[in-house]
Formats: structure tokens, sequence, C-alpha cells
């Protein structure tokens, strides 16, 4: 697969506050790219970048081949952008929003109204398509946000934490037309989401942290570096659990006679079971998240180095 | 440029209490004229043949010179919006040049500000046409739409550079209604300049604004004034003139149409300068 996207040591600063801080990394194309950070990480700086909103004071940045500060306007008709917050005008309908964002890429009458047709059917809005903006639902919103961005049938999508403020059904329904959208059209996605459970289905994850990219790696290579499945038990006899493990040297936390052990390997919890059967009352395997290694990784664990990344 | 700028002029009639407040000015203007103001100037002059007309032609005058900077700045309002929730950072993620996209702007602000003064015309000859009095001829109209789209464009380049100061609906919303009030003052519109203090009429005189309305005055009262002023010694009618802000005395002398047309022209040359400059600056 080719690189669609690539940034090589970028660095952008605001007055004295370094926001990126030689940051590199790429993107192949038709993945499921995530980036991740808390706020403040420089996501937003980085992403602004891409998108060509803001200018870099050192680094290359590709799009598609397109160099950004050079060929902007062609970038900007390589991706689809679906902004964090509901950018559309509430006071027209979504048609007439389609309809005066779809002029904005130069398209003739036939074009246009094709290209409305496609995306409504699309991410399924043909229903909504005479209501105001202003007056759907989150959700709904977040459908023609979609509609908007892939309205010029961009390479890239790019989604700025598109599931904020949704309930559970809606960002199953969001993330189903995403990762539908993926497999057919093989667009690159590249998201940047709070939700860190989302970035499970990537290729590859990308976090940020202070400017600096602090770890990456495909989501199964990030669990497996950063993070452990866990073995729940409810003791029978806590006394003699806890005696048990701490003889066997394992790694664990109690609260009342609630045992959490962490595992080295998933297939460790067959061993444990049948040498504690007879201390247990109930069990539970728990497997790691990639909100667990997020947290890890945010709470100090820094191995990485700063070369370019590349897929595992 | 075209699409941002429809878009815009569509957003700025479906915004009800937008397009209200951008014409509160005018509507305080004709209620204040309404309840006493108009009394208390026509008071003031003694009678004269086509009084009624002449003070009418004087008071739609001023309506048009409001409108021409409230309306324009109402639809600037969408910029001001944009900018706050960031609805502009779509059109700065598409491939449309930064100054086709402020162009859009400044046109649908243009366009509205023409839409609505010809509206205020086609009032002022409806009313004239209602009240007896004669209405305006082709020449006349042709006339005043010239210097309505020259006042519109002045007022248009104006608050460009004003808008780009405003980041948040709430600032801007505060500001407009402050310049809406005090632009009928500092235009000799609520009452003639003739009545107010020398600093003021000074300050009225370099006031773009009361350019408009001097031209607009010009043109709307030229009819009754040959009425009024048939049988009147010509000092009676320069005094009526300068006091009514139809001229204004600057050095000594009056000023002519070609001085404040031109004077509004290098307005909107100098402020169109000064706001692409600081937009361009603020880009970097």
């Amino acid at each position: 697969m080719s690189k669609i996207i690539e940034v090589h040591h970028l660095c952008k600063s605001f007055g004295a506050v370094a926001a990126v801080k030689d940051v590199s990394f790429y993107v192949e194309e038709g993945s499921l790219f995530s980036f991740l950070g808390t706020n403040g990480a420089g996501k937003s700086t980085t992403i602004s970048i891409l998108l060509t909103l803001l200018k870099q004071d050192a680094g290359v940045v590709k799009v598609n081949g397109l160099t950004v500060g050079k060929e902007d306007e062609a970038i900007r008709n390589e991706i689809g952008v679906v902004f964090q917050q509901s950018i559309l005008d509430p006071l027209l309908t979504v048609k007439e929003n389609l309809d005066y964002r779809a002029r904005l890429y130069k398209m003739t009458k036939e074009e246009k109204l094709a290209a409305i047709d496609r995306v409504a059917d699309t991410v399924d809005i043909s229903s909504i398509m005479k209501r105001r903006y202003g007056k759907l639902s989150g959700g709904q919103k977040r459908r023609v946000d979609i509609a908007r961005a892939l309205l010029h049938q961009p390479k890239i999508l790019l989604l700025d934490e598109p599931t904020t403020g949704l309930d559970p059904q809606n960002r199953k329904q969001i993330w189903n037309t995403i990762l539908q959208l993926q497999s057919e059209t093989n667009m690159t996605v590249f998201l940047t989401t709070h939700y860190i459970e989302e970035a499970a289905n990537s290729n590859f994850v990308v976090v940020m942290k202070e400017g600096e990219i602090i770890a990456k790696g495909t989501p199964h290579h990030l669990k497996s570096q950063y993070s452990a499945d866990r073995l729940m038990i409810i003791a029978k006899s806590p006394a003699q659990l806890r005696s048990q493990l701490q003889t066997d040297k394992l790694v664990f936390t109690e609260e009342h006679s609630t045992f959490l052990i962490q595992l080295k390997k998933t297939t460790d919890a067959i061993v444990l079971l049948a040498k504690y059967e007879e201390l247990i009352n109930s069990f539970e395997v728990q497997k790691s998240s990639l909100d667990d290694v997020f947290i890890q990784i945010h709470n100090g664990k820094d191995d990485m180095h700063h070369d370019d990344c590349c897929e595992a | 440029m075209m699409t941002v700028a429809k878009r815009n002029i569509l957003l700025y009639f479906r915004d009800k209490s937008a397009l209200f407040f951008s014409l509160l000015a005018v509507i305080i203007l004709v209620a204040l004229y309404g309840t006493f103001l108009g009394n208390l100037i026509s008071d003031s002059l003694p009678d004269f043949p086509a009084k009624k007309w002449l003070l009418l032609s004087w008071i739609f005058a001023g309506i048009l010179a409001v409108t021409s900077v409230t309306t324009t700045l109402g639809a600037f309002g969408t910029l001001v919006e944009d900018r706050s929730t960031e609805a502009v950072l779509d059109f700065y993620a598409s491939p449309i040049k930064r100054s086709s996209l402020f162009g859009g702007y400044v046109m649908s602000s243009i366009f509205v500000g023409l839409i609505m003064c010809l509206l205020v015309l086609l009032t002022a000859n409806a009313v004239f046409f209602f009240s007896g009095d004669e209405m305006l001829t082709i020449l006349q109209l042709l006339k005043v739409i010239g210097v309505i789209s020259l006042s519109v464009i002045s007022s248009s380049s104006m608050i460009l550079l004003l808008v780009s100061f405003f980041k948040t609906v709430k600032a801007f919303a505060a500001a407009s209604t402050v310049i809406g009030t005090l632009l009928g003052f500092l235009a000799g519109i609520y009452i003639p300049i003739g009545n107010l203090p020398a600093y003021l009429q000074t300050i009225i005189k370099f006031f773009p604004t009361s350019h408009s309305a001097a031209l607009f005055r010009q043109i709307l009262m030229e009819q009754p004034m040959k009425e009024t002023f048939a049988q009147a010694p010509v000092s009676a009618k320069q005094e009526f003139l300068q006091d009514m802000g139809v001229f204004y005395e600057i050095n000594g002398s009056l000023t002519s149409p070609m001085f404040s047309v031109l004077y509004l022209t290098g307005v909107a040359v100098l402020f169109s300068i000064l706001a692409v400059v600081l937009l361009k600056r603020k880009r970097s």
C-alpha cells in the first residue's frame, strides 16, 4: 500500500509554546488511522496543518503526493472533513446545505445533483433532505456532516471526534457507516477521538502527548506492549487466595473478596483457574482495552523513539 | 464567490431576528418621527409652500442613509457568526481562495444593502403617491440608485474593517445596536445639523454616512425645494439647505455633490485597503 499522508519532522509553535515538536508519521492508503491524545497534545495543530489551515514552522507534510504550503487548493480536493462541532447552517435545509457546499468544488449542475443523491444514499439521509439542519437530532446532524465531507469523493476522510456527544446507538450507527464506507470505497480514514475504544478497529494508532508522539503501532501491538489481560476472581477464602498469589509472585489487586490478577498472556488464566479451583467462588477473564493502553501511556511510560513510524 | 454570497443572502433573509435588528435603527427612526420628532422639526420651521413634502423627503433621505449602513452591518453578522461557530473552517478547508471567500461576504453585504435600500426607496415613492405629492422621476430614481450603490459600497468597506475586530456574536450585536443608535445623530438624521453645537457639526461633516444623507437629500428634496423656494430669497434657501444638511460648509464653501461622491469613494477605497491589509496580516 502507498503512503497517502506523510509527515516529516513537523514543528509548530505559538509564541513560546511548542505545540508540535518534530513529529513524523505516515498513513497508508485505504487504512483506518487513529490519532489520539489528550487536549493540548498537539493533535488539532497537526490536523490544522494537514488541512492547510495553518502553516508549519518546519517540516514537510504531503497529502497524496501534494505538498502542504505549495499545493493547498489541490490538497483540499483530496480531503473531506467532519469537524468536531456541527458547522453546517442551521437555518438552511439539509439539501440547501449540501447544495451550497457542493458548489465550492466547481461541479457542474448535473455533477452536483448526482453527488448530493449519492451521499444522501450513502449515509441514509434521503428522508430528511427537506428538513432544516438546525432542527435535526445530534445523530442526524452527524450523518449530514459526513455526507457533506463526502460530496467531492475525497481520498481521505478526516473525522475529528465524530461521535462526541452522541448516544451509544447513534455512535454505533455512525461507526457502521464509516466502516462500510472504508471497506466499500477503500477510502483512507483519519480519526481523532476521545473514545479510545473507537480506535480499536484501526489499522494503526499514533498517540501524542505534549506535542510529541509517545506511542504508535497497531491496536494489538499497543495492547500487548502497554497492557495485559486480567483474571478477576471472587474468592471463597480471600486470606488463602492472597497467600497463594503472594507465594506464586503474581501481580494482583484486592478489594474485599475480589482479586484482579494480571496475566502475561490470556491462556495463563486456564492454568491459574485449575490451580486455585478450590478457592474460587466465581471468575471472569477481562480483556485489556485500548483505554488501558491510553491510561498506561499517559501515566508516563515512554519508550518510543521519534523516528518515522510504520505499520507493524 | 457567488456561492458564498448567495448562501449568506439566504441566511440573512431566513434569520428573522437578524433582519429585525438590522432594521431596528430605521424602525426607531420612523417611530421617533411619527411620535414627536417630525412635529418638533416641523414646528421649528416657518410655514412655507410644500413644507410637508419637503420634510417627508428629508426624512426618507435620512432613512435611506441609515438603511445603507445598518443592513450591510446586519449582513456581515453572518461572517461574525461563521467565525464564532467555526463554520468558516469548512470554507477554509474547501478549495476556495480566501479572497473569494471574503469577496463573497462583501458581495452579500452589498447586495443585502441594495435590496433593503431599494425597498425603502419604493416605500418612499408610495408614501409620496398616497400623500398626493409628486413621485420621483425616472432620472431621480436612477440618481438615487447610484447614490444607494455608492453608499452601500462605502458602508460595506467600513464594516468589513470593523467586523475583523469581533470574534463573538454577542459583542457584534452589542456594537451593532450602539452603531445603529449613534448613526442617527452622527449623520444629522435625528436632528437637523443646524440645530446642533459647532463641534458636533464638524464631526458630522466628516462622517461618511452624512455625505450619503446629503446626496439623498439633494435628489429627494429637489422637486419640493423648487416649490418651496420659488419666491424666497437665495440667502434664505442657502441657510435652510445648510441647516438641514443638504449641503455642508467646509472651509467657508459649500460642498458640491461631486465632493460627497468623491469623499464616499475615497472612504470605500481607503477602508477596503485597510481591511485587506488587516485580513492578510491575521492570515499570516
